[in-house]
């Protein structure tokens, strides 16, 4: 590690560019939720995917299958719960069944309920609480592979019209996603880590790569504030495309300043 | 009480602590603050262990409702609830040893790799669709593709030995490069996820749908 830049008494050497950019990303988001600045966003086709699939199934009088992971209360866990909300509503204004399967590790009990309540919500909201079935959210297994196994016989007897996995799947994710594709559903999925995205670009109709997850509940939302929150990540997206462009200019020609910057 | 524990104010004070007891000892040295957060991820680990204890009393209870009406499918939640209790039973009579270990080792272990194993057979689908050269992209991707799973493939490196720097290369440069831009736009993502979860922003955190 190259030396570090400068120092802040107080601040741990090496953490201080990390501390000033965590809080830089908290105060622009704070601006651009309190000021509801309208501003662009690019569309993400994942999520507008999504009502187009939904309404498929209903046409098709087909059940919607969708997931929010096998993990504990993770951040990709509480995207995928906030894209379940939408399903679910949508599903229940357009009449579909709606099958979430859940379990596929331990700490995945822990969300259960949560999803539980959020679909139960969500029909609700929607004035169809008596179209909703709390044994089409089955608790499938603790165990990541029989969940796998619950989860694509559950496609095979009910051939969906459409399947949407988010939150974080691990190696599963290719079962389930290309099974979809089989049973001829619209298959919206999430890549949760890098060598998962590849397989399921191939094995998806849609996939929602990086941030396009977490950014689910502020893209969804009616509210623009919300949606311009979206905003903060493509401008440090921006920044940190240019600190690579300029940190291999400034190596290239012997120069570390970026390189010692990065490592203040 | 029930309804000020459910009070959704306090709920986003209390996580806006906790998400500030933990984030500023990482960046700042303060001795009182580490000790504190050392403290809390200890009685989070705790209370963690406690709700899943508590979602399998809530599982068995819903297999139970199940059971007593007779849904569809009601004999598999009598097996899950046996198997459960059963488990139980055996981790307790210790689990390096026994039937606990019998059943991990001998059963699920050999199931679960079956399953992994047949995640080949998927991949081969998925890549036979996807891998077409339609254009020029794809013929790169569909070039690229070959070169790497035959440097992965036994005996390349024996025949053709040109193989292995180009694929390393290939993994080494534009797989490396990928990957780093997706951590980082995921990390940008999850930061503003988070920021949005404190502000109370996001619903799905406390259980809610998507407007409340």
């Amino acid at each position: 590690m190259a030396d570090i830049l400068f120092s802040i008494p107080g601040i741990i050497n090496g953490r201080i560019l990390g501390f000033i950019l965590n809080i830089t990303i908290a105060a622009l988001v704070y601006y651009y939720i309190s000021t509801k600045k309208q501003v662009y966003i690019r569309r993400v086709p994942g999520l507008d995917a999504i009502e187009e699939a939904v309404g498929r199934s209903a046409e098709m009088g087909k059940p919607v299958v969708c997931s929010f992971g096998i993990g504990g209360l993770t951040y990709w866990t509480l995207a995928g719960l906030r894209i379940l909300s939408h399903v679910a509503r949508l599903s229940a204004k357009t009449g579909s069944r709606l099958i979430v399967p859940t379990g596929g590790g331990d700490q995945s009990l822990i969300v259960r309920p949560v999803a539980e309540e959020i679909v139960r919500t969500a029909y609700i909201l929607e004035g169809a609480e008596d179209q909703y079935n709390p044994d089409d959210l089955p608790f499938l297994s603790g165990q990541q592979y029989a969940y796998v196994g619950g989860y694509i016989g559950i496609m095979q007897r009910t051939r969906p019209g459409s399947v949407i996995m988010t939150g974080s799947h691990a190696s599963d994710a290719m079962n389930i996603a290309e099974t979809s594709n089989a049973v001829g559903a619209i298959t919206i999925t999430s890549g949760s880590y890098i060598s998962n995205v590849a397989a399921l670009a191939c094995a998806s109709d849609y996939i929602l790569i990086g941030e396009e997850a977490p950014a689910a509940g502020a893209y969804l939302s009616e509210d623009p504030a919300q949606r311009a929150s979206i905003r903060v990540q493509d401008l440090f997206k921006w920044l940190a495309i240019a600190m690579v462009v300029i940190g291999i200019a400034a190596n290239s020609i012997g120069n570390d300043l970026i390189l010692r910057l990065l490592s203040t | 009480m029930a309804e000020i524990l459910k009070n959704r104010q306090l709920q986003l004070v209390v996580m806006a602590l906790s998400f500030l007891m933990v984030f500023l000892p990482y960046f700042l040295n303060i001795p009182a603050l580490n000790t504190a957060s050392t403290k809390l991820i200890t009685i989070t680990a705790i209370v963690t262990a406690f709700t899943v204890a508590l979602a399998v009393i809530a599982q068995f209870r819903r297999g139970m409702n199940i059971i007593n009406r007779r849904s569809r499918g009601w004999y598999f939640k009598v097996y899950m609830l046996v198997t459960l209790v059963l488990m139980l039973l055996f981790s307790l009579m210790g689990r390096e040893s026994g039937p606990y270990h019998w059943v991990m080792y001998s059963v699920v272990n050999p199931l679960s790799s079956v399953n992994y194993g047949i995640l080949a057979f998927y991949m081969a689908s998925t890549c036979a669709r996807a891998f077409r050269a339609r254009n020029t992209k794809a013929m790169l991707l569909l070039l690229s593709g070959f070169i790497v799973l035959l440097y992965q493939a036994p005996l390349t490196g024996a025949f053709f030995p040109g193989i292995e720097p180009v694929a390393l290369y290939l993994g080494d440069t534009f797989g490396f490069a990928a990957g780093r831009m997706f951590l980082i736009s995921v990390t940008v993502g999850a930061i503003v996820f988070g920021v949005r979860v404190i502000m109370g922003n996001e619903p799905s955190v406390l259980g809610l749908g998507g407007e409340e």
